[in-house]
């Protein structure tokens, strides 16, 4: 079999040899670096794409941050002011009670003294009757004799309006 | 992984097959075409075809084939590496080309600048093709790079986009370029600038075939150490040479895998360097704008 010299220069193999790195250039550009570099092209548009969403979500989360934070801060004052108005009610409704249940009591009391004096005034007219009347047969027994109730009873009456002044 | 379809798995074994067929079609050729009882002989390629054609014949040889053989599997790896690519990335083969793709690319531009990153797939060819041909002598083929012919084709191309370059400014200028810095060093100019693709052709294929050189040497040394030592042994023993275990293989880890990559590494950035130093570039960018100020 025929070889090659170790030197040997042929034309023709040389413009092969210079069109196979042609050709590995074209197939190495179009299935090697086109492929890889449109791969990565897109990752890298998904990943801004991701970092613009990122984005916008904090702002929207600082947005929405502000808007619960003062809504937050009415809703303490709503708190403030309802609890307010209930301590309010409460202490109005507590006078109120208060001053009501003072009026019945003194009302009671005043009812009560009033039944009291009456019961007194009562119990006074009865004792002065009882008086009169034992007096009056005390006397009949020690005169002896029948007195004229009426005047008896003035007579007793005086008496006791005396003692009764004496007494004052 | 479980999840992928069978018919993306029977693509992906095409492929590896596609990759692994052509240098499994080049070892049967090269047992089919090796004379028998060759004894240890330093040439050029084998010539498997002649071809009548003006100027000189067209001769197919070994390292034709062989160029050809390689480029198919780079062709099937490149197929096999894209097969499948995700905008997520989820397997290494996809995390592996995407290393690949951006080491080359951040090569080319730390290399010649922003303007050529568009010379990364031919970097990358450059690379593959001249570090692939080297390793081919692995498996004891006839690496295509310690052909003169074929890495003289790369250099006269990369010639070529050396003095395409170069005319960017119009073939005055690139004349003009001849007499600097002084107007009798032009011969010189002239001599260096056609020995660039020489010097790149003659290193790389001197390179790779000083290797096979050494090694076949060595080989035949050893063999004859062997039949001195050992030759007393009785049958066929006193002809298995013995003394070529060990050795051979230190030897093919530096000349095919060393010195075949740093070859290719080194081709790929004096490529970068003469293109890049080719180009005037501040030059060319003032010419256009102030042809862009005339048109105005």
């Amino acid at each position: 079999m025929q070889t090659l010299d170790v030197i040997s220069v042929n034309l023709w193999d040389i413009l092969i040899s210079l069109g196979n790195l042609l050709l590995l250039y074209w197939l190495a550009k179009r299935f090697l670096f086109k492929p890889v570099q449109r791969v990565l092209a897109r990752r890298q548009e998904e990943l801004d794409a991701q970092y613009a969403n990122a984005a916008q979500a904090e702002a929207e989360a600082r947005e929405n941050r502000a808007l619960w934070e003062s809504k937050l801060s009415g809703a303490t004052d709503e708190a403030n002011a309802i609890l307010q108005n209930a301590v309010d009610t409460a202490r109005n409704r507590e006078a109120r009670i208060l001053a009501d249940a003072q009026n019945r009591a003194e009302g009671i009391v005043s009812a009560a003294r009033a039944e009291a004096e009456l019961e007194m005034q009562n119990a006074a007219d009865g004792v002065r009757r009882s008086i009169v009347e034992v007096s009056g047969a005390l006397t009949e027994k020690m005169l002896g004799r029948e007195i004229n109730t009426e005047d008896h009873a003035r007579l007793i009456d005086s008496f006791l309006q005396d003692m009764g002044e004496r007494n004052d | 992984m479980g999840n992928k379809s069978r018919l993306f798995r029977a693509v992906d074994v095409l492929l590896i097959v596609m990759m692994i067929l052509p240098i499994a079609a080049a070892i049967t050729l090269k047992v089919l075409t090796t004379p028998p009882g060759e004894g240890i002989t330093i040439t050029g390629a084998r010539i498997l075809l002649t071809i009548p054609m003006p100027v000189q014949d067209l001769l197919i040889t070994e390292s034709q084939v062989n160029s050809w053989l390689v480029m198919i599997s780079i062709f099937a790896l490149f197929l096999f590496m894209t097969h499948g690519l995700k905008v997520k990335a989820d397997t290494k083969r996809q995390l592996a080309v995407e290393w690949i793709v951006q080491k080359v690319e951040g090569l080319v531009r730390e290399n010649m600048g922003d303007y050529f990153h568009g010379f990364a797939p031919f970097i990358a060819a450059i690379l593959a093709l001249s570090a692939f041909s080297s390793l081919l002598s692995l498996f004891g083929l006839y690496p295509p790079t310690s052909d003169l012919n074929v890495t003289a084709g790369w250099a006269i191309l990369v010639f070529l986009i050396i003095t395409y370059y170069k005319c960017k400014c119009g073939p005055v200028y690139y004349l003009k370029g001849f007499l600097e810095p002084v107007a009798f060093l032009a011969p010189i100019n002239f001599i260096s600038e056609f020995a660039t693709p020489v010097s790149m052709a003659f290193r790389h294929y001197g390179n790779v075939l000083s290797g096979t050189v050494v090694s076949t040497l060595i080989a035949a040394a050893l063999a004859g150490l062997t039949r001195i030592v050992l030759g007393w042994l009785p049958g066929f023993l006193g002809d298995i040479p013995f003394l070529r275990l060990g050795l051979p293989a230190i030897l093919s880890i530096y000349f095919d895998i060393f010195s075949g990559c740093l070859q290719a590494f080194i081709f790929a950035m004096l490529s970068m360097m003469f293109i890049s130093g080719a180009f005037p570039m501040e030059d060319y960018f003032a010419r256009q704008a102030k042809k862009k100020a005339k048109q105005k």
